[in-house]
């Protein structure tokens, strides 16, 4: 007969559930086909991030994780959404409705067949990083491993997608799945270099932006269909 | 020491904000200015750096490994500034275009430049990851400059790639602060010295974890098998003189990343694990990258295929971890930055002359090119490792280290695959330069008609001020190859010797 | 009141709390929903009189329909009685018939009852009924796992699978609440629920829209007494999950944990109280949402089954 598992604490619970939903939302990229709704996922991730933060510094007394979690929400749930959004405005296809919405193409693989690979990615990456043996700092260590799987999740995600919007938008959630890692094993993390990686994040949403206009004013549309010339 | 550690950052950041605003020419000078001025500086770091190195104004660290692939950056730096006086100048018609174009040229040139000198003077593994995520997102911008279809779809997968990666490095970054911080305390910032200080305290298993990812994630910024996919296409679509810097210099700053967690690593795991994981991956980039070169039509992609596979002969070397192994590591990190430097802008030569990257469509340019002809022959016999050239040192060197090390098989793999290599470059150089001059494919008119006025045809040299930095850098090839000077194989003993022992 | 009832009495009023008070969760559901819309609704009643009127009425069958089909809505009603008697509907003790069957046994007991109702639908050569029997079964094929691995989460968690023993350990801390497999199962188990019971975005409850329609299709043919039994039948598994949901998971407080008569009787009150506050919750849903087209119910059932597998690795992390 089994025994019964441990109850973990209220904190410990508390956080992991919070990193589950941070890896549901990962999946949940895969159901929006509506760039738009991928930037309003993308804000809800962030801000689980941020909330998760700063239950973290409460539970275990890093003032520091106080003021990254704030500079992190203004980061990634105000600023890089609302850049994004004048973006997808800007590329707005003729005719379509004034949310900027343009619609993400679907892969080679069809939807079911690619949630149930990124399902099996994410139980790869659940159970392999359980195996290393880190001994959790301040987020429990299931943290970690839900934090490996979007991180892998997100790869599939960029796999998936063909359209270029779409494709930087998974980039940005892999980026929210290291900062969940470094929520439990490098909460402690000077503030100044967590606040250099900040910026630095936001330097990369703004090249970007750039990048994708430009993809833009050539093909008229987000697509990455024709990004084949170059081969061999 | 210092103040010019502080030049070196300051320059260039300065040459890029002037150059926005001044006019094409003078935007020009001013790089070039900058980047001779930042050479000197680099070579008056020389004599005082030392394996023990030293810490300026808190996040600043100047040692003899960093001094090197500083001298590769600013020695192509400087070369490419002056070049670009040159390439900028010829096939742009309207004045007002030109201005802006070479404003945001010169604008970026600096800026990758600065970035670039920046990432081996940071004395920690954070700063360090963000500066090369810096190279990395203003390379991109600079891919994509010139505006056309091939440009932007190179620099949208050169970014999305290299930033995937990018990110899997910065998972690296974490778990080795989660090991240095077993040992050094919660607060640590990632200085670099004291971490590998208490190398052999930290616990394996996140170490292990860290150094696979910095290599999968640097890697990939280095253009290591099978993480290499966007290195062609960004290489062959940018504008030459940014080619050259990609190859020559942002591949040898990513490789001085994977360095000093190699060094971390190897005090904490010992030499076996990460010579094996370094083995791995240059032993594949290496002959991936020799059997592409058989088959190239573009003659930049050659290149760019050439520049993978001499990242896998340094990951390749590293892996010997002989003394004399190491010493010829750091010899081809300055003896490659010369020599692709050279190729490419002997590369940018041709294009502006035969108006085509097809190799199928150059042809005499031996009889065409009087003086970089010969120049752009010599950069890719150098590429190739014939002798008198800084390579084939730097090569035998690699070979010798790999022999003592009774690591026979993979010396004999990377003399075989170095030796297919030298089959592709040389049947490539061989149809372009030294055939005849004839008429030109009539395929290629299209390209033709791009083009202003068929001066193809007629002999002479586009621009002087291409060939004065391609004479510069065979020079200093020959020089690596024949005698290098004892200030700087002093340097690259200390070097050695930093990454041979802990500390 | 303090009489002690007899053990054998307290599970005679588990069975008898869901038959009686089924059609009246039904009902509120029905109302809520109606003063949602801004209009007054049917009175909560209403289904009992439905019941009443139909009881009354006289039975056809169609030709070529075998005894299968007469006996399958007594069948499938005697099976959604017999699950009140292993889960815990009043009380936070295992009583004795409890032990017959762990949740294990409850969910293929529903089971059992959904495949007869669909056999009896297949059985009739009419398209509707076939239709919504298919389509029943088909998404079974996804929905039946998700339940499986809802099952395997109550007995990671508490080391058996008998209901009762989840429920305790539910209540003895706050972190079995939050936890995160308890919290998915729990979500898993409701989208389920929604699927099993008919509702948006699954299905329309109200009216039979054959491009939709699951739940409703299957007893398009019976009539009289047995469409009686199959209603009554529908509406007592709609109680029986939300019974599951709310006293083995979300909140499973105020059972009697004494046979005094007064605790059934609280106990009693409390679950119709429970389940009210549920079909408030079901009706808004109901009233918020559009209906998912009939291809993407799967990825819904998807959905469902992403947050039951979640749940089991959270688990076997050992801090789940």
């Amino acid at each position: 007969m089994m025994l019964p598992v441990q109850a973990p604490g209220v904190f410990t619970g508390g956080a992991n559930v919070i990193a589950v939903l941070i890896l549901l939302a990962e999946f949940g990229m895969f159901r929006q086909a509506l760039l738009r709704d991928q930037v309003r996922l993308y804000m809800a991730q962030s801000a689980l991030i941020s909330v998760l933060a700063v239950i973290v510094a409460a539970a275990r007394h890093i003032p520091d994780l106080y003021v990254l979690a704030a500079v992190s929400a203004a980061l990634k749930v105000v600023t890089i959404p609302l850049l994004l959004r004048r973006l997808l405005k800007e590329t707005d296809p003729a005719g379509a409705p004034a949310g900027g919405a343009d619609i993400a193409g679907s892969g080679g693989l069809g939807l079911a067949s690619t949630i149930l690979l990124a399902i099996v990615v994410a139980a790869f990456g659940f159970f392999s990083a359980s195996r290393l043996g880190i001994r959790a700092v301040a987020a429990p260590i299931t943290a970690l491993s839900v934090s490996v799987s979007v991180v892998l999740v997100a790869f599939v995600l960029m796999i998936h997608r063909r359209d270029v919007a779409s494709q930087a938008i998974g980039l940005f959630s892999l980026e929210n799945g290291i900062s969940l890692a470094a929520l439990v094993v490098a909460a402690s993390l000077p503030l100044i270099l967590e606040v250099a990686l900040l910026f630095d994040l936001l330097l990369a949403v703004v090249v970007f932006g750039l990048l994708i206009r430009q993809h833009h004013g050539r093909a008229r549309s987000m697509s990455t269909a024709d990004l084949t010339r170059l081969r061999g | 020491m210092s103040v010019i550690a502080a030049l070196l950052l300051i320059i260039p950041f300065a040459a890029a904000l002037a150059a926005s605003a001044a006019p094409a020419r003078a935007a020009q000078a001013i790089s070039a200015v900058a980047g001779l001025a930042s050479f000197g500086l680099v070579l008056a770091l020389i004599p005082d750096a030392s394996g023990r190195g030293a810490t300026y104004f808190g996040f600043v660290r100047v040692d003899a490994l960093s001094v090197v692939f500083l001298l590769a950056t600013s020695f192509l730096y400087a070369a490419v500034a002056v070049y670009s006086i040159g390439y900028l100048r010829n096939g742009r018609d309207q004045e007002a275009f030109f201005t802006g174009y070479v404003r945001r040229f010169c604008l970026g040139l600096n800026l990758f430049a600065w970035s670039m000198l920046a990432a081996p003077l940071m004395s920690n593994l954070a700063l360090l990851w963000v500066a090369v995520e810096v190279t990395t997102v203003i390379s991109a911008l600079l891919v994509a400059i010139e505006g056309t279809d091939h440009a932007a779809e190179a620099a949208w997968k050169y970014i999305l790639i290299a930033s995937a990666g990018l990110s899997l490095a910065l998972l690296g970054t974490i778990f080795m602060y989660y090991a240095g911080a077993q040992v050094l305390g919660q607060h640590y910032s990632m200085a670099f010295a004291p971490l590998l200080h208490a190398a052999g305290h930290l616990p394996v298993t996140p170490v292990r974890m860290a150094f696979v990812l910095a290599v999968l994630g640097f890697g990939t910024k280095v253009g290591l098998f099978p993480v290499h996919t966007w290195l062609p296409d960004a290489h062959s679509e940018a504008p030459t003189p940014v080619s050259a810097l990609l190859s020559g210099s942002l591949l040898a700053v990513s490789f001085y990343a994977i360095l000093r967690y190699y060094q971390v690593a190897v005090g904490a795991l010992g030499p076996r694990f990460p010579r094996d994981v370094l083995l791995v991956f240059g032993v594949a980039s290496l002959l991936l990258a020799a059997l592409y070169l058989l088959d190239q039509r573009d003659y930049k992609r050659l290149l760019a295929y050439s520049s993978v596979e001499h990242m896998g002969i340094l990951a390749i070397g590293v892996s010997f971890g002989a003394p004399v192994a190491l010493a010829g590591v750091l010899l081809h990190v300055l003896a490659h930055a010369a020599a692709k430097g050279n190729a490419f802008m002997g590369s940018g030569v041709l294009l502006r002359k035969f108006g085509s990257k097809e190799i199928s469509a150059v042809r005499g340019g031996l009889d065409l090119l009087p003086w970089s002809g010969p120049l752009f022959l010599a950069a890719i016999l150098a590429l190739c490792a014939m002798p008198p050239f800084g390579i084939f040192r730097s090569e035998f060197e690699i070979v010798t280290g790999g022999l003592a090390a009774s690591r026979n098989l993979p010396a004999v793999i990377l003399v075989v695959g170095v030796t297919v290599a030298f089959l592709g470059l040389a049947l490539a150089a061989n149809r372009m330069l030294l055939t005849p001059a004839r008429q030109v494919n009539p395929v290629r008119q299209a390209d033709l008609a791009r083009q202003a006025a068929p001066a193809h045809l007629t002999r002479g040299e586009p621009s002087a001020w291409m060939v004065v930095p391609l004479a510069v850098g065979l020079v200093a090839l020959l020089v690596l190859g024949l005698h290098p000077p004892g200030e700087l194989t002093g340097l690259l003993a200390r070097a050695v010797a930093q990454l041979g022992s802990p500390a | 009141m303090s009489a002690a009832l007899p053990i054998p009495v307290i599970q005679l009023f588990q069975v008898l709390t869901i038959a009686l008070a089924a059609p009246g969760i039904s009902g509120v559901i029905a109302k809520v929903e109606a003063r949602l819309q801004g209009r007054r609704g049917p009175r909560v009643l209403q289904p009992y009189y439905d019941l009443a009127k139909l009881f009354r009425k006289e039975a056809l069958a169609p030709e070529g329909a075998s005894w299968v089909f007469l006996a399958a809505p007594l069948a499938a009603f005697t099976c959604y009685l017999t699950v009140p008697l292993l889960i815990p509907v009043l009380t936070t003790y295992g009583l004795p018939l409890g032990y017959m069957g762990d949740i294990l046994g409850g969910g293929f007991i529903l089971s059992l009852a959904s495949f007869l109702v669909a056999v009896a639908a297949l059985e009739t050569s009419s398209p509707y009924a076939q239709l919504g029997a298919s389509r029943a079964k088909t998404f079974a094929a996804i929905t039946e796992p998700v339940v499986l691995f809802v099952v395997f989460t109550v007995g990671l968690i508490t080391g058996t699978d008998l209901p009762y023993a989840l429920a305790a350990t539910v209540r003895s801390s706050a972190g079995q609440i939050i936890r995160p497999a308890h919290v998915l199962a729990a979500a898993a188990l409701f989208m389920v629920i929604l699927y099993e019971t008919g509702r948006i975005p699954v299905e329309t409850h109200t009216g039979t829209n054959e491009f939709g329609m699951i739940e409703e299709a299957r007893p398009f043919e019976h009539s009289g007494p047995y469409f009686a039994l199959l209603r009554w039948g529908s509406a007592a598994k709609q109680l029986i999950l939300y019974t599951i949901l709310i006293n083995v998971f979300v909140a499973p407080w105020g059972l009697a944990a004494s046979a005094q008569a007064g605790a059934v009787l609280l106990a009693i009150v409390a679950l119709l109280a429970k389940a009210c506050v549920l079909g408030v919750v079901v009706a808004t849903i109901d009233n918020s949402f559009a209906k998912l087209r009939l291809f993407k119910i799967t990825e819904f059932a998807s959905a469902a089954f992403l947050l039951a597998v979640l749940g089991v690795f959270t688990l076997y992390l050992g801090g789940g």
